[in-house]
């Protein structure tokens, strides 16, 4: 068994369960770690694909803020006990559970089915010098082949910025002047 | 004795399988969750799971476009985010709750 | 990790080694700050156990394993015992993958009837391409620690302590991450041993045609960022949560902010992570700013020549060579963590609106800027 297998594996049990977790515990502020936990291995999964740089955004990205920030949020409400956590009904629960394992089939045959199709072995990704080529690679067709949508993230997050301050400010709050 | 290859030999379809269950377990959170920032929270990793099959398509076939494509999810993830929990904060500010069964009434 | 049996044990050697530097690091530090912090303030600090009171550190260690064990009533236990851990593992990870000396390099020899290839060896813990996303990413999982902690000991001053620390983190990272932009922009590598090596030998550089040279400055990196460096290191301060930026202790307002609950083993650990986030600090400092590993004046070459007289074989002299370098780079790494020390003891605490306003209202317009006319200069001199 090589390093790589072992190292899937591993990666991939974790990724899975803290996924789970998520989805199935019912205090929020667990479920904002384990999802910190998620993006760690997914990251550290970037990592055995050869894609240093975007392994390193996702855990500064996800890791480091945009969780972070949902952390902070749960803390603030105070939300200890849920009423409930789960959606009402059986019938409904069952349907859409049943739906959800039906996509998951549909999507795990088909990719099984595929296998022909698609590549089975690294071939082209083996050379350890690769990882600074990829970066750079990265960075030119980021700048040159897709400027555009570069610069229309830009905007969509200039827009963003000013509109999660604008939502945040409601009336009321700790900075309305009385 | 079965055979077990797929064990040992770990290829573009294990990152394919891996990013579908990670999509559906999100899925399931969307579904089955009531709590609004569970819910996002769950919309964080079904784009995960899209992410990793974006970044085994690149590896795997030597492209990089799959690799801007992540680099795009990415910042509209972080954008979403923070739009949804600061109207979460609006919502919890205004009603002391973010459960969505108590938000059905916006809707007519 | 490596091709063979001989590579992969000298590199698990090596991470621990470098892991128990980083431990054995803090209890001189703690006893450097004790004493430092006396001689700022005119008193003696502990001198009683041991020659100049450095003993104190084993009485110290003896009192931390022996407290009682405790755990706040209203607390949350997983959350309570986890945080002191998850303290140290991202500063742990962050100091691994920062460079210490010149790469040694080892000829073909032969052990246990077996030739053995020739070896490059780094000294660091690991050697990675991008080095500098790296240890952004991680070192900004120390937020988790500090809020777990705020959250799992049950206190209101404990949480309000870990939202500010966590609120203070993720805005001075913006202002972190921005100034690093130049250096990356003037290097063109995210690889830190790249970048070192970009700073050998004397200032020299070429602008609208004209080369400027200077004869006794040395190419670092501050020569050219000064902004930048001036930059990192304060908000190198806000993300190690030292004075003046540690709002989230705060001992007048919040009691000692999110490890109020914390004693013993378990307040030894967040100790433990907040000098090691120093630590990444000043390596990250020498790092970009002062040439690494290198020598003023002095280049690799003539060390290396020098240390080839010394030694009997070529891999012998380039590890001397790379042991004369680590020990500049431990002058330069303490002469940083000595002014973390001396700043900590002398600047008072900043108001919580002022630390924003200087995070998010000074710092990051200036490091953007900076980054925007790095990047017009150097457009203008490669052209």
């Amino acid at each position: 068994m090589s390093t790589d297998a072992i190292l899937f594996w591993i990666l991939a049990f974790m990724t899975v369960s803290s996924a789970l977790t998520v989805v199935l515990i019912t205090n929020p502020i667990y479920c904002a770690l384990s999802l910190a936990l998620t993006m760690v291995g997914v990251s550290a999964l970037f990592v055995t694909l050869n894609a240093y740089f975007l392994a390193g955004v996702q855990m500064i990205v996800y890791a480091g803020a945009v969780l972070v920030l949902f952390v902070m949020v749960l803390m603030l409400f105070d939300l200890k006990h849920e009423l409930q956590a789960f959606t009402r009904g059986k019938m409904t629960g069952a349907l859409k559970l049943a739906s959800i394992g039906l996509l998951a089939g549909l999507i795990a045959g088909a990719i099984l089915m595929s296998n022909g199709i698609l590549l089975t072995k690294s071939e082209a990704f083996t050379s350890p010098d690769m990882a600074s080529d990829t970066t750079k690679q990265l960075g030119h067709l980021i700048f040159s082949q897709y400027l555009f949508g570069f610069e229309a993230l830009g905007v969509l997050l200039m827009v963003v910025a000013v509109g999660a301050v604008a939502l945040s400010r409601s009336k009321g709050g700790t900075h309305a002047k009385s | 004795m079965p055979n077990l290859d797929f064990l040992t030999e770990v290829g573009l379809t294990h990152y394919l399988i891996l990013s579908a269950v990670i999509f559906c377990i999100g899925m399931a959170g969307v579904l089955l969750r009531r709590n609004a920032i569970v819910i996002l929270m769950s919309i964080e990793l079904m784009l995960n799971g899209v992410n990793i099959t974006f970044v085994a398509f690149s590896s795997y076939l030597g492209k990089m476009e799959g690799q801007i494509m992540v680099f795009f999810v990415l910042t509209i993830a972080a954008a979403e985010a923070a739009v949804g929990l600061a109207l979460a904060v609006a919502i919890f500010k205004r009603f002391k709750e973010v459960n969505i069964r108590f938000f059905e009434n916006l809707k007519g | 990790m490596g091709q063979d049996t001989f590579q992969i044990t000298v590199n698990c050697i090596k991470l621990v080694l470098v892991f128990l530097m980083m431990v054995q690091a803090v209890p001189i530090l703690v006893w450097l700050e004790r004493r430092g912090s006396a001689f700022i303030q005119n008193r003696l600090g502990p001198n009683r156990v041991g020659p100049l009171g450095l003993m104190q550190l084993l009485a110290d260690a003896v009192k931390f394993l022996t407290k009682e064990e405790f755990f706040p009533a209203g607390g949350v236990k997983f959350l309570y015992y986890a945080a002191p851990v998850a303290a140290l593992v991202p500063a742990t990870l962050a100091f691994a993958a920062i460079p210490m000396s010149a790469p040694v390099h080892i000829d073909p020899f032969e052990m246990f009837g077996k030739n053995w290839g020739p070896y490059t060896f780094f000294w660091q813990g690991f050697e990675i391409n991008v080095g500098i996303v790296y240890i952004l990413g991680v070192s900004s999982l120390g937020a988790y620690s500090i809020l777990m902690a705020g959250w799992g000991s049950g206190n209101k001053y404990s949480l309000l302590g870990a939202l500010r620390a966590s609120a203070q983190i993720i805005s001075y990272e913006l202002a972190l991450g921005l100034s690093i932009v130049g250096i990356i922009l003037l290097y063109g590598t995210f690889n830190l041993g790249e970048m070192i090596a970009a700073q050998q030998g004397l200032l020299h550089f070429q602008f609208l045609g004209h080369t400027v040279e200077s004869t006794w400055l040395p190419n670092w990196g501050i020569f050219y960022q000064p902004l930048a460096a001036v930059i990192f290191f304060a908000a190198t301060f806000a993300e190690s949560n030292r004075l003046p930026f540690d709002l989230a202790e705060g001992e007048a307002e919040l009691v000692a902010g999110f490890h109020v609950e914390y004693g013993g083993f378990k307040m030894l650990l967040f100790f433990i992570g907040e000098y090691g986030h120093m630590m990444v600090a000043a390596g990250l400092m020498t790092t970009f700013f002062f040439g690494g590993w290198s020598i003023p004046g002095v280049s690799y070459e003539s060390v290396y020549q020098w240390a080839q007289g010394a030694a009997a074989t070529n891999s012998g002299a380039s590890l001397l060579a790379g042991l004369i370098h680590f020990l500049v780079w431990t002058v330069k790494f303490a002469i940083f963590l000595w002014i973390f020390i001396q700043v900590r003891w002398t600047l008072p605490r900043f108001r919580y609106d002022q630390l924003m306003d200087l995070g998010w209202k000074t710092m990051l317009p200036w490091a953007l800027g900076n980054t925007i006319i790095t990047a017009i200069v150097l457009l203008i001199a490669h052209s």
